[in-house]
């Protein structure tokens, strides 16, 4: 890289300036509209990069040659050109252009264009609607922004990860996260579970991990596109395959800065609290068919006296209704380790330990963001600093970010341009254990905090027991043979954390050959360590597992070196053939490289309790992983317009890549888009009071996919140190084949896509229509394909099949009322709709099934003719000729042991609605979500109801009856009680009993935000100043989810990956609310 | 634009181009080995050996932890499962509570079995294979004859619990990615013909002998005892469709090469050394031995014959936490055993069957049992010093503890001969001769005791004054012939099945393929539901082979029977 940087450093102090024939103007530049002064126009000289921004008042200053015409722009209004006369002062007046029209929008690989010339959809999202929010991760704040998109969080804890799906699942193993490109260069969203054994294991071993966008703090977010379809994001390569979140840091926007100097600061705080708190009933306590007992259930008695349920009728109750204290009857070492309970007595009633188990988290953010240029505009700089503290309202949870980016933008006079953005990050995300559970302690050899606490009986006091025993330091709890973990000493004793540093940034150079041609080379740098520790104390409990290592006390500490090096010159030209036709072109090339090293030690058996560190463990594992995969791309992009309205694209992209055999490496992969403008075109069918703008669009687009990083092509072999020992306790080494065949054969994955979609203004600009329908296809999908162990391996990586996903995007915006005076109300409407159908239309030869997510028999499946993600598992075993469901001699729903479809997670379609009222210097915004349809598949909706906790379980004396009949088709009229109805049927029976529907509407953000008029800071040093409150995920409601479990459908599972609508008690959802002001010098 | 200036253009961005890709490892394209890993190509045949050896005795005992080299992560319902674990929990030796369901139709899930499939091929089945031109290149034919031996066991043992299994079109990656079936008989045959192969092999000479054996430490001439004996045992369990079966043992008899001598026979003793990376004790102690107390329920059942025959192996088998259970000598109570209070149901007390609770702290669950679970590990009954290396009860009646007793040090038993003599028993009662049938039992019995009291010493911390006296042994014999002598033939045959599946207690492969080939003991303590459905004959195919394998369909039902059951359902049901 030392050539590089030198390459860097001879052009950018090799160049001379000189200096022209130049006189002295002024000016001010008004609205049309209300004859105000407009801060920021830029103001330059045509043909040059000479020129200047209006400051608060609308002035500008500048130093010109003589005879030359100043060019005035300003985003959302009409460009004008001014000549210059001879005076020394020029008053201008610019008036608001039709909307769409002249909006430039940033797209591929940082290429300006119209938004007319584009023949694909784009969505941009202003800074406004980003900054000053209750939520520091980027794509939860984006969530509902756009049609289109897709963003489902992995649960309720502050700093978890985020899915960020554009336009469906179009692929069954690699990765369907949108491409994050910011300030131009691919951005790491990588989500690195903390575990170590690949995501899905570590996910149900109890591993969180942040997504890595949370290493953007939104408040220094300029702007965002979005690039839903593949014809828009075709040059981005294989990457670009799952649409395109662009982003413009305000650093990254340092080159247009249009004021000589502003500093803007941003201060918020924020409130969370637990938002899917469960209704829970007050009548009846711990124990199973009305019986007292420690246990897990909910099913005891009532905590009335009387009645055929009261605990009047057990003997385990004194008359006072008090029962000896749980740790007074425990095991010898609890009744040793608390004297001070032996002969103490328990009081019988609902105590409310989940609700006072969490506490109402914070979250303060502030930033200051400086950003200017020198007076002559050649030199603009941004420095931005931002600082995050988190803190959730789940116990242990916390988040601390500071960023701080500097960028800074020279022009220099011998056509060169120099522009460097450094980032850095800092994030450090601590949380307590939380790993898949099902509705008594964990699946697996990890802890979970909500795993252990989302049962608790109503009658047993979580925040009242003590959880830790005072000679060993292990858990105590209230069941008698000290079996569940207490979740106080989980929190106390247990944590997952994971300290990020993070340096992202890019240099770049450009020389203009001419006015027509430029070469730009970009040189980007994304790196990150992942330090993370994951430990628990020794004396802890898998309630459901009984794992021995957990119980021994665990500490692993080991760190991911993530690093992705980018290299793009791209060599582009515009030219004017004639005054009706111009073209201009793109050529480029691009390699990109990631890295990714993991290593570490993994250490179990502590010998001092609360010790740290890994002299203190008996045994430790070497923790190590390494994958390094390159990717060369040669691009090209060529466009002709013709007279102002219609515009081609035609673009294509070659890609090789580093981890295919050979013969299979590369892949070409072309696009087309086609934008017509009939009001242009037609200017007769335009009109100020109907039609004011219509655009036309087609695309055509390709993208391919090579997986995610790894190995697919090799066999292995599997060496393991410790596999056993012999009587003496020497290690016996042994080796075996490895679990995943090797495929040499595997090919890069093609997408197709073909795009329709139009865009109209309509009566007055009040009318916004941004529709698009698109088809795509995916052929040659890379899957990893579960095997018959019997083949001899567990899985391969292997093309088959083809997935056609078929949707519709509308965004409608419309101006109910416009008030002409600058302060008037006005009230604006925006509704995005996304609806989408995906089939598996082939799976290629020999399968027609294959479970791509989750477990061998519970999971997401590709089944031919079905929606692409179907919920596949354990069902009712159904009577043939009748399909009811067949009910065994016990009463219980018989399951099948063929497994069968049992649910479809992808929603029916999705809506938000968003309202936005301002009124002199007020602005109310309020957003809906609504999600129609889809499946859930919920433990906790499961557990809440298996274990008798909430409202929906109280009528517990009657009989039930399944509905369903015997194996001979007979209808069932055996009756069974309430507990075996919901423990035994609705909790542990087949899994086909747990999934609901996901309809959701939530009411997502709402906000008002008030300016201070501009007169009160006419004297004081201030720019602008406004405040906002707002709230988000204020209220939401699963409509056809029981009431009582207030369950919140955003949540996966199967923490970010391609596991989708799956919840294994991953935690509650949050709600925030709270202040933030924005101050601008 | 001029040709001149367009070629002034390329030149600079080739010059840029070139800087780009040649100052960085970015363009190297040939980064297909995967460096996490070792290639096929670094297989060690002593590594492999090894590797297959444990995996074996996993495949019939399990494993206690989430190991997750031990290819034993998924758990199903059953935590630790293995063959054995499910043959004796079907049979009543072990108890069916901690399933899903006490029908037989849904007891087992189909993912349950999913490690099994997964040891067997890819653990087990694929090590061989791989280690196999290895091995015959080197002329190891000692490491290859102990892997034949394995890969007999493994093959019959899953027959017997699945029937049709893939075989022939198996391993063979991605050349066959969906392996028929092969008939269960073919794969007896040709289990049988790769003993005979086996014992050649440990006959000739080896270039270098297996740097580990975990069985007889290379003493092939025990091996060859093995491989006859398993010979014997396969044709024994094949003898209901194939009527050279008898003859053909008796002429392994009478070549006197097989293992008539309990020094000889073949187990697997697991070290104890370790919980935790690796855990090497026996799996039932690492999921019993803990501080929460036991997981497993032992059988009412197992326990009521043991303590109503007074068989002096009792102490040896179980450790009893408490002296009394609710419901026994002390009240019910609803809040540890729930069933204290409740009334046993109509075909318990018309067959007379135990119910719930038994005298004397002998604290278990009925057959089929499979309620809630209350917090009683600390009071349960669990397994004992034979053969999970546990607690000698000593009526010190305290609670255990992890590492408690003999620490794991525990045995798998595989052949001994103590049940060879039990198969020559049940071969004079299928000739009608009950004379030799009660001597064979007898001595049979005589062996299993002597054998179980050595593990005694194993609980250094026991009180072995209650040990049985050489007396209490002479009596319990005697009591078992007289019981035997008094019985008509189908009630010698109950005695004969209850007192094998007392001998076989640690191997639930053998109490449940005796089961199925004889039906009998008809004195198993039935369901604890009346209609249970018909008794497992065999297990569900594993999910991960239903839901992958083009060529493998689930079977209706588990009452479908293997190709040597021609029985019919057992009695006891």
């Amino acid at each position: 890289m030392k050539k590089l940087l030198l390459f860097i450093l001879v052009f950018c102090f090799g160049g001379s300036i000189v200096f022209a024939q130049t006189k002295q103007i002024t000016g001010k530049v008004t609205s049309k509209e209300d004859g105000l002064p407009i801060p920021g126009v830029s103001v330059t000289v045509k043909g040059t990069t000479t020129g200047t921004v209006t400051n608060i008042n609308g002035e500008f200053f500048l130093t010109v040659p003589e005879d030359q015409v100043l060019v005035f722009s300003f985003v959302g209004m009409k460009t004008r050109e001014v000549p210059l006369t001879g005076s020394t002062n020029y008053n201008v007046v610019m008036e608001t252009e039709t909307i769409g029209v002249e909006e430039v929008v940033v797209t591929a690989m940082g290429i300006q264009r119209d938004k007319k010339a584009l023949g694909y959809a784009v969505t941009e999202i202003s800074n406004e609607r980003i900054e000053q929010r209750g939520q520091a991760d980027i794509a939860r704040v984006l969530s509902g922004k756009s049609s289109g998109v897709q963003i489902v969080q992995q649960s309720g804890l502050s700093g978890s990860g985020t899915n960020v799906v554009i336009r469906g699942l179009s692929s069954f193993s690699a990765s369907n996260q949108a491409l994050f490109v910011v300030d131009g260069v691919p951005f790491s969203s990588d989500y690195n579970s903390m575990g170590r054994q690949g995501d899905r294991q570590d996910f149900i071993n109890g591993n969180n991990g942040s997504s890595r966008f949370l290493d953007l703090d939104p408040n220094s977010i300029e702007s965002v596109s979005v690039l839903k379809g593949l014809a828009a994001s075709t040059l981005y390569g294989s990457e670009g395959r799952n649409g395109v979140i662009l982003i413009t840091t305000k650093t990254g926007a340092s080159g247009n800065v249009q004021k000589k100097s502003e500093i803007t600061v941003t201060s918020s705080w924020f409130q969370s609290e637990i938002a899917s708190l469960p209704d829970y009933q007050d009548e009846y306590g711990n124990g199973y068919d009305q019986a007292f007992g420690w246990f897990f259930s909910n099913w005891g008695p009532s905590f009335n006296e009387d009645g055929v349920a009261g605990w009047g009728n057990s003997p385990a109750f004194d008359e006072n209704g008090t029962l000896p204290h749980p740790y007074s009857t425990s095991t010898d070492a609890i009744q040793a380790a608390f004297p001070e309970f032996q002969g103490a007595r328990y009081e019988w009633k609902p105590y409310d330990g989940v609700k006072d188990f969490f506490r109402k988290g914070n979250i303060f953010n502030s930033s200051v963001n400086i950003r200017g240029a020198s007076n002559d505009g050649t030199i603009t700089y941004n420095v931005n600093y931002s600082n995050l503290n988190d803190k959730g309202f789940t116990p242990g949870n916390k988040v601390v970010r500071n960023t701080l980016g500097i960028g800074g933008n020279a022009k220099l006079s011998n056509n060169f341009t120099v522009t460097g953005i450094l980032n850095f990050a800092n994030t450090e995300f601590i949380s307590p254990p939380v790993a898949l559970s099902q509705g008594n302690g964990t699946v697996g050899t990890g802890s979970s905090v909500f795993g252990d606490l989302w049962f608790t009986p109503r009658s047993i006091d979580v925040m009242g027991l003590p959880y830790q025993d005072p000679i060993t330091g292990g858990s105590v709890y209230y069941r008698q043979n000290n079996s569940i973990q207490h979740p106080l000493w989980t929190v106390n004793n247990a944590q997952t954390s994971q300290l990020t540093n993070r340096f992202y940034g890019k240099a770049s150079l450009e020389y203009k050959f001419d006015d027509h041609l430029r070469i730009i080379y970009r040189a980007g740098l994304d790196v990150y360590n992942e330090s993370n520790t994951n430990y628990q104390n020794k004396g802890g409990v898998n309630s459901n597992s009984g794992d021995v290592r957990l119980l021994s006390g665990f500490y692993e500490t080991w760190n991911n070196i993530n690093t992705i090096w980018d290299h793009n010159a791209t060599f582009s030209g515009e030219y004017d053939i004639n005054s009706k036709i111009g073209i201009s072109f793109n050529l480029g090339a691009t390699s990109k490289r990631e890295v990714f090293n993991q290593s570490g030690v993994a250490s179990d058996d502590q010998q001092v309790f609360d010790v740290l560190k890994h002299f203190n463990f008996l045994n430790h594992v070497e923790i190590e992983s390494y994958s390094a995969r390159n990717i060369i791309g040669a691009y090209g992009q060529f466009e002709v317009d013709y007279d102002n309205h219609l515009f081609l694209t035609l673009a294509g992209r070659k890609d090789w890549v580093s981890n295919f055999s050979k013969e299979n490496r590369s892949v070409f992969y072309p696009s087309a888009s086609l934008s017509f403008l009939p009001t242009t075109a037609f200017e007769s069918i335009q009109s100020d009071n109907v039609l004011n703008y219509l655009k036309l669009r087609v695309g055509y687009g390709t993208s391919a996919n090579f997986g995610d990083m790894g190995y697919p092509v090799s066999n292995t072999l599997f060496l393991d140190t410790k596999d056993f020992q012999d009587d003496t306790g020497s290690n016996i080494v042994t080796n075996s084949t490895g679990y995943i065949l090797g495929n040499p054969d595997l090919k890069p994955e093609l997408l197709t896509e073909y795009e329709i979609g139009m865009d109209a203004v309509l009566w007055n600009n009040r009318v916004n229509v941004d529709l698009s329908l698109y088809k795509r296809t995916t052929k040659d999908l890379i899957i990893n394909r579960p095997l018959d162990p019997a083949s001899g391996y567990n899985s391969v990586r292997t093309n088959i099949g083809e997935i056609q996903n078929k949707g519709i995007e509308l965004s409608l915006g419309i101006d109910w009322i416009k008030s002409v005076a600058r302060d008037g109300l006005i009230w604006n409407t925006t509704l995005n709709f996304t609806s989408y159908k995906s089939e598996v239309t082939d799976l290629g030869l020999d399968t027609d099934l294959v479970v791509y997510s989750g477990y061998s028999d519970l999971g997401n499946a590709a089944i031919k003719g079905e929606p692409l993600g179907v919920f596949y598992g354990n069902r009712v075993l159904r009577y043939e000729e009748t399909g009811e469901m067949i009910v065994g001699n016990d009463g219980l729903y018989v399951s099948d042991p063929q497994d069968g479809i049992i649910g479809d997670p992808n929603p029916d379609w999705i809506a938000n609605i968003t309202n936005t009222f301002s009124f002199k210097n007020f602005t109310l915004d309020f957003q809906f979500d609504y999600t129609h349809g889809g499946d859930v598949y919920s433990s906790t909706i499961a557990t809440l109801l298996g274990r008798g906790l909430i409202t929906e379980t109280i009528d517990r004396e009657n009989t039930y009856v399944l509905p369903g009949v015997d194996a001979n088709g007979n209808k069932n009229t055996f009756q069974i009680n309430n507990s075996d109805y919901y423990f035994s049927n609705v909790l542990f029976g087949p899994s086909e009993l747990q999934v609901y529907d996901a309809t959701t509407i939530r009411l997502q953000e709402i906000s008002l935000s008030y300016t201070l008029p501009r007169a009160l800071l006419d004297n004081t040093p201030f720019g602008t100043i406004s405040l906002t409150a707002s709230g988000y995920n204020l209220w939401f409601d699963a409509i056809n989810t029981p009431d009582g479990a207030n369950f919140d459908p955003n949540t996966s599972g199967l923490g970010v990956g391609n596991g989708v609508g799956f919840d294994f008690i991953n935690g509650p959802s949050s709600r925030r609310y709270g202040f933030s002001a924005k101050i601008t010098f | 634009m001029k040709m001149k200036n367009l070629n002034k253009y390329l030149k600079t961005l080739a010059l840029i181009v070139l800087v780009i890709f040649s100052s960085c490892d970015s363009i190297d394209l040939d980064l297909t080995e995967n460096p996490n890993f070792l290639t096929p190509s670094q297989a060690d045949v002593d590594f492999f050996l090894s590797s297959i050896q444990e995996d074996f005795v996993r495949q019939i005992e399990g494993d206690a932890d989430y190991d997750a080299n031990d290819n034993w992560q998924s758990g199903g319902v059953t935590q630790g499962d293995g063959l054995a674990l499910f043959g004796a929990e079907l049979t009543r030796v072990y108890c069916l509570s901690n399933t899903t369901s006490n029908q037989y139709y849904s007891a087992y899930q189909p993912s349950t079995s999913d490690d099994e499939w997964i040891n067997m091929y890819i653990g087990i089945f694929g090590d061989i294979r791989a280690m196999m031109p290895l091995a015959e290149e080197n002329e190891l034919v000692k490491h290859i004859g102990i892997t034949q031996f394995i890969e007999a066991y493994v093959l019959t043992a899953m027959v017997d619990f699945y029937g049709d299994i893939p075989y022939s079109e198996a391993i063979q990656g991605s050349d066959n990615l969906n392996p028929k079936l092969d008939d269960g008989a073919s794969l007896y045959d040709i289990a049988l013909s790769l003993l005979d192969d086996a014992i050649t092999n440990f006959q000739a000479d080896a270039a270098v002998l297996p740097a580990i054996d975990m069985f007889y430490n290379n003493d092939y001439e025990k091996w060859i005892k093995a491989a006859n004996t398993l010979k014997m045992r396969l044709y024994l369990q094949r003898r209901l469709v194939d009527s050279n079966a008898i003859s053909s043992i008796k002429s392994i008899i009478s070549s006197g090469n097989y293992i008539s001598s309990t020094e000889d026979d073949f187990q697997f003793e697991w070290p104890g050394t370790s919980a935790t990376g690796p855990d090497t004790r026996h799996p039932r102690y690492g999921l019993n031995y803990t501080p929460t107390g036991a997981n497993d329920y032992t059988s009412n059942w197992m326990m009521n014959q043991m303590v109503t025959t007074s068989d002096p192996r009792i102490r040896y088998y179980y450790y009893r936490q408490t002296p009394y259970v609710p419901g026994a000598e002390i009240d019910p109570d609803e809040q540890l055993l729930q069933c204290s209070l409740q009334m046993p149901p109509a075909h318990y007390v018309a067959g007379g069957f135990t119910f719930c609770f038994l005298n004397n702290g002998y604290w278990g669950r009925d057959h089929g049992d499979t309620d809630g679970i209350p917090p009683d590990g600390l009071y349960r009954t669990t397994f004992g010093v034979y053969p999970a290396g546990g607690k000698f009860d000593d009526d010190s009646f305290s609670p255990i503890t992890s590492g408690a007793g003999g620490g794991g040090k525990g045995i798998t038993p595989i052949l001994t001969a103590a049940w060879v003599d039990f198969m020559q028993a049940e071969i004079a009662m299928v000739e009608g001769n009950t004379t030799d049938a009660k001597a064979f039992m007898l001595a049979g019995l005589e062996k299993s005791i002597a054998k179980v009291q050595t593990f005694a010493s194993k609980d250094i911390d026991a009180d072995l004054s209650y040990e049985p006296t050489e007396t209490d042994v002479a009596d319990f014999i005697d009591f078992i012939g007289s019981v035997f002598d008094g019985a008509d033939m189908p009630g010698k045959w109950d005695v004969l099945g209850e007192q094998f599946f007392v001998t076989v207690f640690g191997n639930g492969i053998e109490s449940y393929n005796f089961y199925r080939r004889t039906g009998y003991p008809r004195t198993l303590q039935p369901n604890l539901d009346p209609n249970p459905g018909t008794f497992i004959r065999s297990m569900f195919y594993p999910a991960n082979a239903v839901n992958t394998n083009s060529n493998i369909t689930q079977k209706p039902d588990q009452a479908q029977p293997v190709f040597w059951d021609t029985n019919g359902v057992p009695e006891a049901n």
